[in-house]
This record gives C-alpha cells, sequence and structure tokens, in this order.
C-alpha cells in the first residue's frame, strides 16, 4: 500500500523536477534561436514595439506549434488521439481552451517579449505567475491567503523590485520588457485557474496537446497576419538553424508541460508548482552559461529571493522536514 | 462519441458503489477494450488523478487471490456534482 503511494510521490516529485529543468531550456533555446537569422537581423529591419511583436510570435508561435506535433506524436503513438475531439465536446474542455488562449498567445507572446527586451531579467519576474495565482484563487475561488502565502507574496515583490533596481547598460526596452513578463505572469495564473476546471476529469496529456497546439495556431495564423509578419515567419521556416532549435525548444517545452501536469495530478498543485518554479533559477543560469547573459549581483539576488518567495507561497517548508508518510 | 477515458472512468464510479482498476476496465472493455490507450497502467493513472484533483476517493484496499493489491475506489460528492453537471444522461450505467 505505502509502497505504491511512495513511488507516486517520488514520480511525481522527479516529474516536477524535470519541468522545471526543461522549462529552463526551452527559455534559452527560445533565445538562441533568436540569434540566428533571419530572427537576428529582423531587430533591425523592423525597428519598434511592432518588430519586437512579430520576432516574439514568431519564436512563440514556432515554439508552441512545434511542441503541439511532438505531443500529437506522442498521443497517437499512446493510442489517445481520438481523445483530442472527445475532451473538445465536453464543456471543461471547452473551458480549457479558453485558458489556453490566455496563457499561450496572450501570456506566453508576452514572456517571449519580455526576453527579448530584458533579457534574462524577465525570467524571474514571469515565475511570479504563483503570487497571481494565489491572488486569483483569493478572488475568484474565495480561497483565504494564509500568513505564509502573505509572506511569499512580499518576498516576491522584494525580489522584482531588486531585479529592477539597477538597468542593464545599453537596454533602451528594459522597463517595457519587465512589465510584458509581468503580464505573462498574470496570464500563466488565469490560465491555471481555467485548467484547474478542465483537467480535474480530463487527461491532462490531452489538454496539453491541445493547448500548444492551438496556441502555435492563432500565434502563427491569426495574430502574425495581423501584424504583418508573415513574412519573416516565411523565411524563418526555409533556415535550418532557427527551426532546429525551435524544434528542439519545442520538445522541452512539452516535456515541461507534460511533466508539470503529471506531477501537479501526484503530488499536488502546490509541489508541482513550487518544482516547476525553479525553472527560473535554470533559465537564469543557462543564459548565462550558453548566451552570454552578463551575471550582475541584482539578477542572483533577485532571482534567489523570487524562487524562494514563490516557493513559500507553495508550500509550507515546515511540511518538508515533518510528514515523513502519509 | 465516446466520452474521454479519463470522463468515462468518473462517469462510471457514479453507478456503483466502489470498484478497483479491474473491474472499471471490465466495464469499459466493450467501448474502450479496442484502443490502445486501453491498458493498466493508464487507468491507474486516471483513478489516481481523479483522486489527486478531489473527483473520487480511495475506499478500501486488499490482496486478491494471487496476493497482488486492489484499490478500490469511490466517488465522492465533487466528483457526482461533476458528472451532472457535464455528462449527458445518456452515458450513464444503469
Amino acid at each position: 500500500m505505502t509502497e505504491t503511494r511512495k513511488r507516486f510521490k517520488k514520480i511525481g516529485i522527479t516529474a516536477g523536477i524535470i519541468s522545471g529543468l526543461m522549462y529552463g531550456l526551452y527559455t534559452t533555446f527560445v533565445l538562441i534561436a533568436g540569434k540566428y537569422e533571419p530572427l537576428k537581423g529582423a531587430a533591425d529591419v523592423l525597428p519598434g514595439l511592432s518588430g519586437a511583436l512579430i520576432l516574439a510570435y514568431v519564436a512563440s508561435g514556432l515554439n508552441d506549434f512545434f511542441a503541439g506535433i511532438w505531443l500529437t506524436i506522442y498521443n497517437i503513438k499512446t493510442g489517445r488521439i481520438k481523445e483530442l475531439g472527445r475532451s473538445l465536446k465536453l464543456f471543461p474542455g471547452k473551458i480549457s481552451l479558453v485558458g489556453s488562449f490566455v496563457g499561450g498567445p496572450i501570456a506566453s507572446g508576452a514572456y517571449l517579449l519580455g526576453l527579448s527586451m530584458a533579457g534574462a531579467y524577465a525570467i524571474p519576474i514571469s515565475a511570479m505567475y504563483i503570487l497571481f495565482g494565489a491572488f486569483f484563487s483569493r478572488i475568484i475561488l474565495k480561497q483565504k491567503i494564509i500568513p505564509r502565502v502573505g509572506v511569499g507574496m512580499m518576498i516576491c515583490v522584494v525580489g522584482a523590485i531588486v531585479i529592477n533596481w539597477v538597468k542593464p547598460e545599453g537596454s533602451t526596452n528594459f522597463t517595457l520588457g519587465i512589465i510584458f513578463a509581468f503580464i505573462a505572469a498574470v496570464g500563466w495564473a488565469l490560465e491555471g485557474v481555467f485548467a484547474a476546471y478542465g483537467s480535474a476529469m480530463l487527461d491532462s496529456d490531452v489538454l496539453i496537446n491541445i493547448r500548444q497546439l492551438l496556441s502555435g495556431i492563432v500565434d502563427l495564423f491569426v495574430i502574425l497576419p495581423i501584424l504583418g509578419g508573415m513574412g519573416l515567419l516565411g523565411s524563418t521556416m526555409l533556415s535550418v538553424p532557427p527551426i532546429g532549435w525551435l524544434l528542439l525548444s519545442g520538445l522541452c517545452a512539452a516535456v515541461s508541460y507534460l511533466c508539470w501536469y503529471k506531477s501537479n495530478s501526484t503530488v499536488g498543485c502546490a509541489v508541482g508548482m513550487s518544482l516547476n518554479i525553479t525553472y527560473a533559477f535554470w533559465g537564469v543560469l543557462f543564459c548565462i552559461l550558453f548566451i552570454d547573459q552578463p551575471i550582475t549581483p541584482t539578477i542572483v539576488v533577485g532571482s534567489i529571493i523570487i524562487i524562494l518567495g514563490a516557493i513559500l507561497v507553495s508550500l509550507n517548508p515546515m511540511e518538508l522536514f515533518t510528514k515523513k508518510e502519509d | 462519441m465516446l466520452l474521454p477515458a479519463r470522463t468515462a472512468v468518473l462517469n462510471y464510479l457514479y453507478g456503483v458503489k466502489n470498484a478497483d482498476v479491474d473491474q472499471i476496465m471490465e466495464a469499459l472493455k466493450p467501448e474502450y477494450g479496442n484502443e490502445r490507450q486501453f491498458t493498466k497502467d493508464r487507468y491507474i493513472d486516471h483513478v489516481m488523478s481523479l483522486e489527486a484533483n478531489g473527483m473520487v476517493n480511495l475506499s478500501s484496499h486488499d490482496l486478491d487471490k494471487n496476493g497482488v493489491l486492489r484499490m478500490f475506489y469511490e466517488i465522492n460528492d465533487d466528483g457526482k456534482t461533476a458528472v451532472d453537471k457535464y455528462v449527458d444522461k445518456k452515458y450513464r450505467h444503469k
């Protein structure tokens, strides 16, 4: 009895850690893809905010679309492709579509926009989605905010202020980038509320598949044509290095989401989220290691403060030591 | 169209006092048995996820005649409300 449950818990914890690691890798690989032509040169050809938007949606859309393709292959392989249509026929499946739209085209688009403007500084800011998640639970689900969560939220805010304290040199849109990272955090928190509604009685592996496909299709075939970005999409599709990196980032995003949901449904949302949030640490670390993100005291200290605050929001540290067995 | 598999598990538990994974699979076999997703691991995942999401409870457990652990699950009030709200009555097991 306890053996089966212990094994499930172990799987859940491992999945949670992998989800954080993979989200850090996804973030880094998308940024690497942006270092190659035609994405690299596009910033000069398409200046201003609309240029940044087009760039963000080409990268975000291709990443999500590829993640959707990887997940479709996975679900075909495990015999669950029919589940996509079945899930969408039920009301909770339809509600999760709303969540997909808020979390995908809006939040993930804003995340990449934030990354392109503020670099790795955007990562820990976006991790504050946990804070907003707790906030929306209070407003929408009328859940009380207990003192521990309240303190964790304040710590997150302090961390965000620390990160913003010193602007990196030569970054003109830094503050705007941080604002977009905030929008991402709010969007993901709302997605969580909608997703919780849908995933209670549906297979989350199927819901993520729908989410990534829908997000990619809306980004690429609805938003990009409106922004006038189909030219850049076309030239990006034809060049191997950025597509290669985005295929890889899509795979990491797919694995990350699979593991996150797996973790949430085996060890509970609170623990799952706090393990997932370590992506802020991994993301900043990989950016420093692989793409010359300068190490500054504010990014290091701010990231650590936000991660600690986020963990405190989602998990009682004392339980880690006292709760031996359930 | 069939229900999504996880919803079908919940819907089945609505009509019985409790059931273990083998009983659930036996009941759903006529409709889902020929699909590749119809595996014991997948169905254990379904019931445990439903439990984690507060739709069903573990009601009892014992060892079968081969000494293999059986875990019996029963639907709770939240699970019943969800089925009442979202699953068409035509899917209900008698």
